[in-house]
This record gives C-alpha cells, sequence and structure tokens, in this order.
C-alpha cells in the first residue's frame, strides 16, 4: 500500500479568488499559483487540477507501457508520451487521449501495439478514471 | 462553455524498474519532475509519481469547489487548507489499484457554522469534477472543520 498526499489552499469566490499547491508528499511541487481564469482560460503559467490529471495518466501509462515492453522481452530505449484532458465545466472530464511514441529495438508493430493496449487498460490511472467516457490512444514506433 | 484541453507529456528512458521518466506541465510550464518506479512505491527520494499528481488535482479540485460554495452560501472563506491522501493497494485478481482519496479541509470563513460548512463541503464534494470521476472505482471521503480567523 502507498500513500501519497497534496497540500493547497484558496482564498476568496471561484471566479476572483485564487489558490496554491502548497506542497506534495516528495517536495517536487510547492509554492504553484491556481486560479479559475487559468483552469478555463489561458494557463498563463499556472496548471490546473485537469493538467495535474494529465500528468498523473501519461506518467502511469509510461511506466505501465515500460513495464509490459520489459516484460514482453522487448524493452524499450525510450518512450514519449502525451496526454490531453478535456474539461467541460458543467459536465466534467469527457475525454483523455494518449499518445505514445516509442524506440523499441527488435519489436514488431503488432506486439507493440498490443502492449500499449495493455498499458491503456490496466496502468492504475486508467483504471481510476473509468468514468471517463472517451479515452483514447494513439501508439507509433519511431 | 467551450471545451477547456489541458496537456502533460513524459519522456521515459530504460525499462521501468532501472528506468527514469520526467514528467512536464505542457500548457502551463509550471513543472518539470523526475518520476522513477522505486520512488513511486517506496520512499519518494524527492520524485513525483501519478498517485501524488492525482493526489494533487484531486485536492486542487476540491478546493476550488469548496471555495466557491462557500462564497455562494453567504459565508465567503478567507482560507480554505485541503489536504488529499491517494492511497492505492494491489487487490487480488486486479493488480494495482487506486482505492481510496481522502480529502480534509480546514476552513476560516467568518459567519459560517458547522452546519453550513457541512452543506457546503458536501455540495463541494458532488461538484469537483474530480471526485465525481473516481467515485466508480475508488471511496472518496471528507472532512471540513472550521478554525479561527487569523
Amino acid at each position: 500500500m502507498a500513500d501519497s498526499t497534496a497540500h493547497v489552499t484558496w482564498t476568496g469566490s471561484l471566479m476572483e479568488g485564487s489558490g496554491t499547491i502548497d506542497s506534495v508528499g516528495s517536495g517536487t511541487l510547492a509554492g504553484l499559483p491556481m486560479s479559475w481564469a487559468a483552469r478555463t482560460g489561458e494557463t498563463a503559467g499556472q496548471p490546473t487540477p485537469e493538467e495535474l490529471i494529465a500528468a498523473a495518466h501519461a506518467s502511469c501509462f509510461s511506466m505501465a507501457l515500460s513495464h509490459g515492453l520489459a516484460q514482453a522481452g522487448t524493452p524499450a530505449e525510450q518512450l514519449d508520451v502525451d496526454a490531453t484532458v478535456t474539461f467541460v465545466p458543467g459536465t466534467g472530464i469527457t475525454k483523455s487521449a494518449l499518445f505514445v511514441r516509442a524506440v523499441v529495438p527488435g519489436i514488431s508493430e503488432p506486439a507493440f501495439l498490443h502492449a500499449a493496449e495493455e498499458a491503456k487498460t490496466n496502468c492504475p490511472v486508467s483504471k481510476a478514471l473509468a468514468g471517463v467516457p472517451e479515452i483514447t490512444l494513439e501508439a507509433s514506433l519511431a | 462553455m467551450p471545451r477547456i484541453v489541458r496537456v502533460a507529456d513524459v519522456r521515459w528512458e530504460g525499462t521501468v524498474s532501472r528506468g527514469a521518466g520526467v514528467v512536464r506541465a505542457t500548457s502551463s510550464g509550471a513543472f518539470e519532475l523526475p518520476v522513477t518506479l522505486a520512488s513511486r512505491a517506496g520512499d519518494p527520494e524527492g520524485k513525483t509519481s501519478p498517485e501524488e499528481l492525482l493526489a494533487a488535482a484531486h485536492a486542487s479540485c476540491f478546493v476550488t469547489s469548496l471555495g466557491s460554495e462557500l462564497h455562494r452560501a453567504g459565508t465567503p472563506a478567507e482560507r480554505v487548507d485541503v489536504t488529499c491522501t491517494i492511497t492505492m493497494d494491489e487487490v487480488e485478481g486486479k493488480g494495482h489499484l487506486i482505492v481510496a482519496s481522502a480529502l480534509s479541509a480546514r476552513v476560516v470563513a467568518p459567519g459560517a457554522d458547522e452546519e453550513r460548512l457541512a452543506r457546503a463541503a458536501e455540495a463541494a464534494d458532488e461538484g469537483c469534477p474530480f471526485s465525481a470521476l473516481i467515485k466508480a472505482s475508488a471511496s472518496v471521503t471528507y472532512e471540513a472543520t472550521l478554525e479561527g480567523g487569523s
């Protein structure tokens, strides 16, 4: 079992107020500003919950794919993964789109695509996002 | 309201057990962080993990909703502090799953009493898109307490 903790602060109303991601257990995030304006419009250097979900999904998928490829005897040299999360205010998070370009010596394209699909299905963040209407994957070998 | 899109990317090099990745907030440029499997499962060693990023997402989603609900109730908060703890566990037959997200809020809101705060917290839990999402697969709990003004 592993616990992960984050601490944030908010002051004022939704539209005019602002918040800060103060700290996380690993110490890697601290003092990051956030606001509704940044969440729904231009980001202006401020992270949003949806961007953090995209970061969580991309990092989880990349680890799961790396693991699957190694288990199959064809470890990856490099994986470049994007996650794009779509948020519709009033509706919720409607989509997470994964994109991966990989350098995997000795692998066939079908075997690679199979490993990528498995990683998409089985990574813990994908499972946690099971309620998202659309999770897509575009995978290619570099 | 138009669709809002946010992007993050990761570059991973090497195998999962010995390799390492870098996760970047592509849309905002707000962070660029190392990730490894060892630090995900064991001691963080100053590296983030998917679960920690989810904890940051849920905390920032809930804090926005709770601040908004208190404002709507006519008792705007001077300050809301939220801590979110995400738990991942190995579930027999299902592998590693995110099983719980626990939210804890401390609120400074002149004029608010425990009952109003409880109502605002309940509405925030219902209104936060991320809470709604992960309730399908994990337990979401929250508690909110009032603190004296600064």
